[in-house]
């Protein structure tokens, strides 16, 4: 007998048939349910996409979404809570020796550093008093702090922006600056998106953000603080003229505004960061300036936004 | 029965990114999000995959208040043809779970990329870049947990119920 062991003659020339099994969508009716259900998902993506994006639409029920997934956000923050502090713990146990040398040196130069400062801080209270000086706006007199947990920190390495739980209702805006607790008070950004119950805020590490800033040992060192080139927190101070003099240590603090058309977002004499490198190249007018901010950006749990107490 | 599981175990995963791990610098990089995703898809099929992308990137863009739609479409896609590849040639393959998490994270990454550019939003592609390699390699080691206990809630149905078509060339 002639041997035919073709593929054909196994499937279809075989007597036995097979059952037919149910459940999985690969007829081609179902491949159709498919395309049309995906593809109905995409196009539903792209028109909130574009309503989300061109107009405020879709503010309301978004706020409304994050409203109700607050109470959840929150509780899961407050269950890992005790994790966080121990993993805090370790990490501060096994950087403590380092740390506590560098706080000592620290505490020593600024002691001596206060004593100069003292003098120079009562006479140009003094002054001020005497001319009646009416400088820009500052956090004491002209911003009410509302303090406010942070839900979540960025979530992808191109997301510079947490979600804080205040919003509207406590008369949080958008373009309100939010800076750290009283404890560093160093510039965190600004509120860029505010719900009723929560705010979304922009990091001055974005690429967008930029900030007016001054050196505070050197007040003709004005220029611009914003996102270093390369990864991590790391900000520049970008034009900057070589002729004001800027050294690694110095403190830059935000410049504020004295009025005018276009008015600084934020306020005088919020702490930046520390100058940590300086380069002068010979084909540049301005210094290069890297910075590092005060503030910890991966790892905030609470921030305080600055709301005018006169908008 | 299952639509419910998988809500809950991605509502989980959500909360557990946007409360927890963001506040840790290598998991920014990363996303159990999308890891579960991945793992449901494969083992629920390309419908089941994008419907779960859909709704949960709805979920983060809403709790971030984010641009709407901007992670739904991503997961979307992601789920889907993560999907089609567990309902084609993905079956009971050890490896799959970990090439799928490899390739879409990288294909997330760029895709987010690519829509914060379109947008006209700020998309420095440097950071992606640097971050990714981490962000993969965290997606990577969460995939063996995130899929064994994805698995054990939704066990894959048995290769001959899976087959029921079979195309002849020649």
């Amino acid at each position: 007998m002639p041997r035919n062991r073709t593929v054909r003659l196994a499937v279809l020339g075989s007597s036995v048939q097979r059952a037919a099994a149910s459940g999985y969508p690969s007829t081609r009716s179902s491949a159709l349910k498919r395309r049309i259900v995906v593809g109905g998902l995409v196009l539903l993506s792209l028109v909130l996409i574009t309503v989300s994006f061109r107009s405020t639409a879709l503010d309301g029920f978004q706020g409304t979404a994050a409203s109700a997934l607050r109470p959840f956000e929150v509780a899961a923050t407050r269950v890992s809570a005790p994790f966080r502090d121990a993993v805090g713990w370790f990490d501060g146990v096994l950087n403590a020796k380092a740390e506590n040398a560098r706080l000592k040196r620290k505490i020593a130069a600024l002691q001596a550093q206060l004593a100069t400062d003292q003098g120079a801080i009562d006479e140009n209270l003094g002054l001020k008093a005497a001319l009646h000086y009416q400088g820009p706006p500052t956090v004491a007199k002209d911003y009410r702090p509302v303090a406010a947990a942070v839900l979540s920190n960025p979530l992808s390495p191109i997301d510079e922006s947490i979600t804080v739980t205040a919003g509207t209702s406590a008369g949080v805006e958008a373009g309100d600056p939010v800076v750290a607790p009283a404890a560093n008070g160093g510039l965190v950004g600004i509120v860029s998106r505010a719900a009723s119950d929560s705010a979304r805020v922009t990091l001055i590490t974005d690429s967008e953000s930029q900030v007016a800033g001054v050196d505070n040992s050197s007040p003709s060192a004005q220029g611009l603080v914003r996102r270093g080139g390369g990864p991590g927190d790391t900000l520049v101070f970008a034009r900057v003229p070589k002729q004001a003099p800027v050294n690694p240590g110095d403190t830059i603090v935000t410049m504020g505004s004295l009025g005018g058309t276009y008015q600084s977002l934020f306020p005088a004499n919020i702490p930046v960061g520390t100058v940590a490198y300086v380069n002068d190249s010979d084909v540049s007018t301005f210094h290069e300036i890297q910075v590092n901010p005060f503030v910890n950006l991966g790892d905030l749990r609470t921030v305080v936004v600055l709301v005018k107490k006169h908008r | 029965m299952n639509g419910l599981k998988a809500a809950v175990v991605l509502f989980v995963a959500a909360l557990l990114q946007l409360s927890v791990l963001s506040a840790y610098h290598p998991f920014r990089a990363s996303s159990v999000v999308l890891v579960a995703l991945l793992s449901i898809a494969l083992l629920r099929g390309s419908l089941f995959g994008a419907v779960a992308g859909f709704g949960i990137g709805l979920v983060l863009d809403c709790a971030t208040l984010g641009t709407l739609g901007v992670t739904s479409l991503l997961l979307t896609i992601g789920g889907f043809w993560i999907g089609r590849y567990g309902e084609t040639t993905a079956r009971d393959r050890f490896h799959a779970p970990y090439l799928s998490v490899l390739v879409v994270t990288c294909v997330y990454a760029f895709g987010q990329l690519v829509l914060q550019f379109v947008l006209g939003e700020p998309a420095p592609a440097a950071a992606v870049v640097h971050a990714l390699p981490l962000g993969v390699v965290v997606n990577l080691l969460l995939t063996l947990p995130v899929y064994a206990l994805v698995r054990r809630l939704f066990p894959p149905a048995e290769l001959s119920e899976r087959v029921r078509e079979v195309r002849l060339l020649g």
